[in-house]
């Protein structure tokens, strides 16, 4: 059984690249293209990883994670914000909001695969 | 008291007058002293005095009263004797007629001399002691009688002195010219008018008036005279008596009215005359004064005037200071919104350029690892060349974030041991494809006497990286060796390559903001520029240096500094 990982991004040519590389690494994808709707569907899908951009339109992935987090059964899930936000704290508001891991971008297509792997790990 | 009581006595009340009956003994003795008392006020004995004019002895004064020394000592003697003056005024002629004719009882300032003797009486205490004496105009230098050779002589006519000067001169053999006048007025002012060269008076005459004419005194001095009250030869004896009783007495005391009347009438009148110098002076000073005064008031004026405006300007300084710095708050206020913006603005660029970025390096990394289909050579070529580009945007685009974030003072470093071993073979693998495909041997030396030191890790390392990287892309065969070391407080950490070097004259600007050696449109070497800056900035923060040693054509030594105990 293929493992689901929900990526929430809205940048289309970001998300075919991640879709492309998870896919190379034989994970069944998902995606979202805004907070909302990632939110509903990590709840309907139970993924086992979620990627999740930071900069979104309506609703930031701070407050998707945080939402997230809320749900008992997405409460283990790992969250890994990936996101090119790259300020001073940054990264500890993105722990904060419960996300369990981070991955600066721009990606990298050797070293994403492994990161990800990582992730599934993080809690 | 003794004489008032009779006067209450018969004002008195017949209720007062019995008690007082009493001691009628007491009142008739009282009555008594009071009637012999009083024939002096009831029955006042008359005595008419000549008056003539000769200032200060004798004279009429401006408002017609008779005044001088002779008249004060009589009205002295008529207020105690409780005489009735009368003058009679005349000349001194008419006067000694009227007194030898009996028509006044008392002729004032008589020289005493055996002939008048035989006409009339003198007491005996000397009024006054006179003598005649010559005055000249100032300057005349008439110092003896031989002097007053053939000159004109003014006298009162038919003085004594116009006798006894003439026998005096005779006897000299003195051509003199005796000018005779009715009056000692008339004597003084012959001379001043010219008529006279010289004039005889007393010398009390002479003590009141040559100086005020610019007359003076001269030496020489005939007739003393003893002066004297004459009366009638003969007749009115009583006055010359009480005369003589209070000359005695006015004499003996230095402060009676005798002494005070010649002092009144003699003393010369302080009348200061200032030298023409003196004049002059005082009308320059007075001058300078006045000027000085006017120019005190001008400037007075000027400084309250000016004193005005420096209120008025300083009133409008300080007006304008509150509102400059205000519009300076403003400006402050303004410019730390700008940074904040400014700061906004970098984070919102960094994040919207490595968007597409992302995609960029993603899909070309995934083409040349051939995952979606074979490649041939040239198209192999080009994708290497996009990234490469992106490589280069990106790290621009992160050094740009981390001199935004040093210069906002938003990078914020950990102070942490520091595993150089770690970071030195960390930043060695970054590098190290560079350096193989330029067959350029990379060494590196750590100094076992390192024991520990503080920074953060993660930035040594990026100096490191970035020293390296240099290194290597400004060097062509050679190496590049990486040595740690201890120096007293410091560790220092030094890249050494064999490169190129540095021109004397880029060392200096090297460290700063998008310095590159070789700058321009024809750059050979890559890179933001921004590097070294950024290690300057990032040594600093970890309170240590940056520093380089070069060769132009040799190579280059690049060093950084970290204190051992941190900042």
């Amino acid at each position: 059984m293929k493992k689901k990982i929900l990526v929430i991004e809205d940048n289309q040519q970001n998300l075919y690249l991640m879709r492309y590389l998870l896919e190379d690494c034989g994970y069944e994808v998902f995606e979202a293209m805004d907070g909302k709707e990632g939110i509903d569907k990590a709840a309907s899908i139970n993924p086992d990883l979620i990627l999740l951009d930071i900069q979104l339109p309506t609703m930031d992935g701070y407050a998707v994670a945080r939402t997230i987090r809320q749900n008992n059964i997405l409460a283990k899930t790992p969250i890994v914000a990936v996101t090119s936000y790259a300020m001073p704290g940054d990264r500890e508001k993105a722990l904060e909001a419960g996300c369990s891991g981070y991955i600066e971008k721009p990606i990298d297509p050797d070293t994403f695969p492994v990161q990800v792997e990582k992730a599934f790990l993080s809690k | 008291m003794k004489k008032t009581w009779p006067y209450q006595k018969i004002f008195c009340t017949p209720k007062k007058a019995g008690i007082l009956a009493y001691s009628g003994s007491m009142f008739l003795f009282l009555l008594y002293i009071f009637t012999f008392s009083g024939p002096a006020l009831a029955d006042n004995r008359v005595v008419k005095i000549g008056v003539y004019e000769n200032a200060p002895k004798v004279f009429t004064s401006p408002s017609g009263k008779p005044s001088g020394i002779f008249i004060d000592i009589i009205e002295y003697i008529a207020n105690e004797e409780d005489w009735q003056l009368e003058y009679v005024k005349g000349t001194w002629a008419e006067g000694l007629d009227r007194l030898e004719a009996g028509k006044i009882d008392l002729m004032p300032d008589v020289a005493f001399s055996a002939e008048r003797e035989r006409k009339f009486s003198f007491h005996k205490i000397t009024a006054l002691s006179s003598w005649s004496q010559v005055y000249a105009p100032k300057g005349s230098k008439i110092q003896s009688i031989l002097d007053l050779n053939k000159k004109r002589i003014a006298v009162l006519e038919g003085s004594v002195q116009q006798s006894t000067f003439k026998q005096f001169s005779r006897g000299f053999d003195l051509d003199i010219t005796i000018v005779p006048v009715p009056s000692y007025e008339a004597v003084f002012e012959a001379v001043v008018k010219g008529d006279a060269d010289a004039a005889i008076t007393n010398r009390f005459y002479g003590l009141a008036h040559a100086k005020n004419l610019g007359l003076e005194d001269t030496a020489v001095v005939f007739e003393p005279a003893t002066l004297f009250f004459a009366a009638k030869k003969g007749s009115n004896e009583d006055l010359l008596t009480a005369i003589d009783r209070h000359l005695g007495n006015l004499k003996n005391n230095s402060q009676s009215i005798y002494y005070k009347s010649i002092k009144r009438w003699t003393s010369e009148e302080t009348k200061f005359k200032f030298p023409a110098w003196v004049k002059i002076l005082g009308l320059v000073i007075g001058i300078f004064l006045l000027m000085s005064l006017a120019g005190s008031i001008i400037l007075k004026r000027q400084v309250d005037a000016r004193t005005k405006e420096l209120k008025l300007i300083n009133r409008e300084m300080d007006q304008r200071i509150v509102e400059r710095t205000a519009q300076l708050a403003h400006a402050m206020e303004k410019a730390q919104e700008a940074d904040r913006l400014k700061s906004a603005f970098l984070a919102t660029m960094s994040h919207e350029l490595r968007t597409p970025l992302n995609s960029i390096i993603g899909f070309t990394g995934i083409i040349l690892r051939k995952r979606v289909g074979p490649l041939n050579d040239e198209q192999k070529k080009q994708l290497n060349m996009v990234k490469n580009s992106s490589q280069h945007l990106l790290a621009l685009i992160n050094d740009v974030l981390d001199i935004s974030k040093i210069e906002a003072g938003q990078l914020q470093l950990v102070s942490e041991e520091i595993n150089l071993p770690q970071i030195i073979e960390k930043a060695l693998q970054s590098v190290r494809p560079l350096a193989e495909s330029k067959g350029i041997e990379l060494k590196h030396k750590i100094s076992p006497d390192i024991n520990s030191a503080k920074g953060d890790n993660r930035r040594v390392e990026q100096i490191l990286l970035n020293l390296l990287s240099n290194a290597i892309k400004f060097t062509e065969k050679g190496f590049v060796e990486t040595v740690a070391e201890a120096d007293g407080d410091n560790i220092i950490i030094r890249v050494l390559d064999t490169g190129i070097g540095i021109k004397k004259e880029d060392m200096k600007t090297i460290f700063e903001n998008f310095r590159q050696i070789d700058s321009g449109l024809s750059r050979k070497y890559e890179g933001t520029g921004l590097g070294l800056s950024i290690s300057k900035r990032l040594a600093e923060l970890m309170g240590g240096k940056i520093w380089v040693e070069s060769v132009w054509g040799k190579g280059s030594t690049f060093s950084f500094s970290l204190p051992k105990r941190g900042v």
